[in-house]
């Protein structure tokens, strides 16, 4: 349990697929111009990911080596499209004001690396507890990018005016040159605190080759 | 053994591809009753909106779109209590992210009832704002992007940032959305017969009290021109000039001009009748055929010297500049030829 625990903190911080593994950017920086919108992105990503690592981490040993991409591209465009269409269905205004953001889940490199990397050799409860991390990681990051960039780029939070009607919404923000200022200053906070995490604690063994980072030297590699 | 391996993993990758299939078939199933309702419920509301005055809509075909890059989905007769309202149009075109799809309400008075932006795939937080209810072109009098049409007249220009307030920093979106309602409010208003007078070749040759057509057309001898149309402008009996109706082909689609000119050399008169190319439309402005009134035709008839673009749409300004100056040549040709 104190296992699957730690597997599930690691997408948190110390894993963090935007900003230590640095991988999903364009979505994050696209969809984070209003909360509502980095929430609906956040869930939708989680949702696909947990299941398609539960799926694939099921089926680890009845899934060939030589044509695993092609099968982990069936499965997540599978719940992608289940997604898409349950949110089109109970949703609508969520699916439409995210566009074209709900089937590009299918390329989230988030979703491709993690099950390629990691429930891909795992087992299950593993997989499920890496999805869920990992998917809740990238949703924190969404919600703290989104905050910003709508409060300051259009004085709103879900919508709600906030700010005093005589402040004049920075368009900057919502702006992608505001996106990545934003995206910058949250990784530099996030990381710093990652390096305070892993202060004094060996590295962990990679539970896999491509996608950790257990200290600053193998950045390089990457 | 190799084959056999092949064959192997075709038969594992169809198995995954099976299982998956039919796991979308029975979401699809389950969903697709609810996502048509919901679909065919915001029509309704839509149409609504653009005529709250209506007491039902029947659907009709009098309405075609000219363009084959903007859809006409659905077109309804809104009928009101005393007779028809006016036409309401489901249209789909082009935007910055895509089709995005608008109703238009049209009315039998010559005004936008109202536009409703049904779908629009444009970046979220910028060009997405167009159909965003809570999204204030004018703050003060709690405008949205769509909301500003209702009441506007179709002889208005429609030109972003000039009559129509653009939403910040989605400029394209502004301009695809109001090419849209200037296209469905021109085919509705031919549909509805109520054109106005502005149009046609009189309105080229405002010098003549009679128009007929020429016994001789006019041709043009610029490669892909083509003159539809030649007639002959006559006051009391004696010919002071001649207009044509031309199509060309412009950046990505065609164009159709009515130029007038006189007997001796001048441009009387020009409309830029239609224009398909993408955002082309916007060139339909009367300013942007104005320029050329009182031109003489064999004067320098360019852009940049004399005629200044449309902005955002400069090719087909180009297009429209080369073609009104072919055809004024060739009217010019068939004039001094004589025999019309």
């Amino acid at each position: 349990m104190k296992r699957l625990f730690g597997v599930f903190v690691n997408g948190l911080i110390v894993e963090n697929p935007l900003f230590v593994i640095m991988i999903g950017l364009c979505s994050a920086m696209a969809v984070t111009t209003t909360v509502a919108n980095g929430i609906g992105m956040g869930v939708a990503l989680t949702f696909v990911l947990v299941m398609s690592e539960l799926i694939i981490s099921l089926f680890r040993n009845l899934i060939p080596e030589s044509i695993r991409m092609p099968i982990f591209l069936i499965v997540i465009a599978a719940f992608t499209t289940i997604m898409d269409l349950e949110m089109k269905a109970y949703f609508p205004a969520l699916s439409k004001s995210m566009g074209v953001f709900i089937p590009l889940v299918v390329v989230n490199c988030i979703v491709m690396g993690r099950v390629e990397a990691f429930s891909s050799k795992q087992p299950v409860g593993d997989a499920v507890a890496d999805g869920l991390g990992m998917g809740i990681g990238y949703t924190w990051v969404l919600l703290a990018l989104a905050v910003v960039r709508e409060l300051l780029g259009n004085g709103t939070l879900l919508g709600f005016q906030i700010m005093p009607s005589s402040f004049e919404p920075m368009i900057f923000f919502i702006l992608p040159p505001g996106g990545f200022l934003v995206f910058a200053l949250w990784m530099a906070a996030s990381n710093d605190l990652r390096r305070k995490l892993l202060a004094g604690r060996k590295p962990a063994p990679t539970q896999d080759s491509c996608c950790t980072l257990p200290d600053n030297s193998s950045a390089e590699k990457a | 053994m190799k084959r056999w391996q092949m064959i192997k993993l075709g038969l594992i990758l169809a198995m995954y591809t099976i299982v998956g299939c039919v796991g979308l078939a029975v979401v699809y199933n389950s969903t697709s009753k609810i996502i048509a309702q919901r679909q065919e419920a915001d029509l309704q509301a839509g149409l609504h909106e653009v005529f709250p005055k209506a007491t039902g809509f029947t659907p009709t075909d009098k309405v075609k779109s000219a363009n084959p890059k903007v859809i006409f989905d659905a077109v309804y007769t809104a009928n009101g209590p005393s007779g028809a309202l006016g036409i309401a149009v489901k249209v789909q075109g082009a935007s910055y992210g895509g089709l995005t799809t608008l109703i238009v309400g049209v009315s039998t008075d010559g005004t936008i009832t109202g536009v409703k932006v049904l779908e629009n795939k444009d970046t979220p937080g910028l060009g997405a704002n167009a159909a965003n209810p809570t999204y204030y072109v004018d703050k003060a009098t709690r405008t949205t992007f769509a909301g500003q049409f209702a009441g506007k007249k179709l002889t208005d220009p429609f030109v972003v940032k000039k009559d129509v307030i653009a939403v910040t920093s989605a400029t394209i979106t502004s301009r695809s959305i109001t090419n849209l309602v200037q296209i469905v409010g021109k085919a509705a208003s031919d549909a509805l017969g109520i054109g106005g007078s502005s149009q046609g070749p009189q309105a080229v040759l405002p010098s003549a009290d009679t128009v007929r057509t020429s016994s001789k057309p006019a041709t043009s001898s610029v490669p892909g021109v083509s003159i539809l149309e030649t007639l002959v402008g006559t006051k009391a009996g004696a010919i002071v000039g001649a207009s044509a109706k031309a199509k060309a082909t412009s950046y990505d689609g065609d164009v159709t001009v009515l130029v007038g000119v006189s007997t001796d050399g001048t441009i009387l008169g020009v409309q830029i009748l239609e224009c398909t190319d993408s955002l082309g439309s916007s060139i339909l402005v009367p300013e942007f055929a104005q320029q050329f009134v009182g031109k003489k035709v064999d004067a320098a008839l360019k852009i940049g010297s004399g005629i200044t673009a449309v902005t955002g749409a400069t090719r087909s300004s180009n297009g429209a500049t080369q073609l009104v100056k072919a055809t004024a040549d060739a009217l010019v040709k068939a004039l001094a030829g004589g025999g019309l």
